[in-house]
């Protein structure tokens, strides 16, 4: 009972933190934000024809392969089971955005993450009900190794295409490695590990379905574009 | 007397229609545009596949009131734009307006779906970021940031920055890129073939 009660209040000052943390960060909303031109990002790419091959072997995976599956799967789960379904990996993925918050001294982040958690693997059922979100408005944005090392200044290295992963870089690579070892599909058995990972492929792409087409719809150089969007993408994730 | 009163509110209506500071901001251009483009999909005489044709002229209509695409076409070539002559820089505007209307027309449609919240706007001399979420009916949160530049007729967009991601500098990679590797003419061409 005692115990219960301690739980209870540590949620509720975790919260209350996450309060003050959102009053103070509307002060300035804009804060250091560039209007006029945005810096160019430049990072090399000596493995470029072996990038472009598997970009190559990529985009035939998606429309041969994992599109068809996931639109089998969508005529399968509705739209509201697939994002519940997300939402439970999102939840299962905790800890690697809880260590990397941490090791980046973002506490209040971190918080945030471990309330979230609590929230919804009790109220929001496993998981699959992010009542965190919707009820407490608690929305963190997501944090992996690689923007830790990116944060203490770690650059890219150079940008590979890894097959069947997609766009990374020398430093993003290193950053899944460590994002691994925090990751709870690492530690069960080998089997059910990659059940659950294709479950969470084909879901993850069930939903994001027709994004890639409208890229490559306006694009004249689909890789050049890729790489670009995969580069700001991470720059702004690592400054968030 | 009376002429003298009338000759008042004439100067009090010019001056409101000269002073930009009284013209509506970037954040409120920006949101009656897009008010625009909703109330066009509603429309049930422009509804289905029939309308196509109609509804897309309308939206393009809307969208080109706040869109600057010389500035977005001229921003995407960078230094390449200046060894341009006026002839060149028009066909290359349109071709670019094409290559943008093809491709987003049809997301546009999709709005109807999704709720946009308007965080607020941030002016700074003639140039203006305007932020904006735009959440999917997949409960998903997409943080879309508009750029301003002040014309005379008021502000115009001449960036889209979806979750970080410039629209302006992604062409500009993809042109460099393109031009470097055959020339300008070549870059013309893809954007001719694309067309079809």
């Amino acid at each position: 009972m005692k115990k219960s009660v301690a739980v209870f209040l540590l949620i509720m000052a975790m919260t209350m933190t996450v309060v003050v943390f959102q009053a103070r960060a509307q002060e300035d909303p804009f804060s250091d934000e560039g209007i006029d031109e945005q810096e160019q990002i430049e990072v090399a790419d000596p493995l470029e024809p072996w990038n472009r091959l598997m970009f190559q072997f990529n985009d035939r995976l998606y429309f041969w392969v994992l599109k068809p599956v996931a639109k089998g799967y969508s005529f399968v789960f509705p739209q509201d089971a697939r994002v519940a379904i997300r939402n439970f990996f999102h939840n299962l993925f905790t800890p690697i955005r809880l260590v990397n918050d941490v090791l980046q001294g973002k506490l209040d982040r971190a918080a945030k993450e471990f309330a979230r958690f609590c929230v919804n693997t009790t109220a929001g059922v496993f998981g699959f009900n992010d009542v965190a979100a919707r009820e407490l408005n608690l929305k963190v944005p997501d944090e992996d190794f690689g923007q830790t090392l990116g944060h203490y200044g770690m650059g890219h290295g150079f940008y590979i295409v890894w097959p069947v992963l997609g766009p990374s870089s020398l430093r993003d690579t290193f950053g899944l490695i460590g994002d691994l070892m925090l990751d709870p599909l690492s530690y069960i058995n080998a089997e059910q590990s990659l059940m659950m990972r294709s479950v969470y492929t084909i879901n993850t792409t069930s939903l994001k379905i027709g994004e890639y087409e409208d890229l490559k719809k306006g694009a004249l150089d689909p890789y050049i574009s890729v790489q670009d969007a995969y580069l700001q993408y991470r720059l702004e994730q690592t400054r968030k | 007397m009376k002429n003298i009163a009338r000759l008042c509110v004439l100067i009090a209506a010019m001056l409101i229609l000269v002073n930009p500071a009284l013209a509506s901001g970037p954040l409120e251009t920006l949101k009656d545009a897009v008010d625009d483009v909703i109330e066009i999909l509603k429309k049930p005489e422009l509804k289905g596949p029939e309308h196509e044709e109609e509804r897309k002229r309308a939206i393009r209509e809307a969208v080109s009131r706040v869109f600057d695409f010389r500035e977005m076409a001229k921003r995407s070539l960078s230094r390449y734009w200046r060894k341009l002559d006026d002839k060149q820089r028009e066909e290359f505007v349109e071709l670019y307006r094409g290559l943008l209307e093809r491709t987003y027309l049809k997301r546009i449609e999709a709005y109807q779906n999704e709720r946009i919240v308007y965080k607020g706007e941030r002016i700074r001399d003639r140039y203006a970021l305007v932020k904006t979420i735009v959440i999917t009916d997949k409960q998903v949160e997409i943080p879309v940031d508009y750029k301003l530049i002040k014309r005379e007729k008021g502000w115009m967009v001449y960036d889209v920055v979806i979750e970080g991601v410039s629209l302006v500098n992604n062409y500009r990679k993809q042109f460099k890129s393109i031009i470097r590797r055959s020339s300008y003419d070549g870059l013309v061409k893809m954007l001719r073939q694309k067309q079809n």
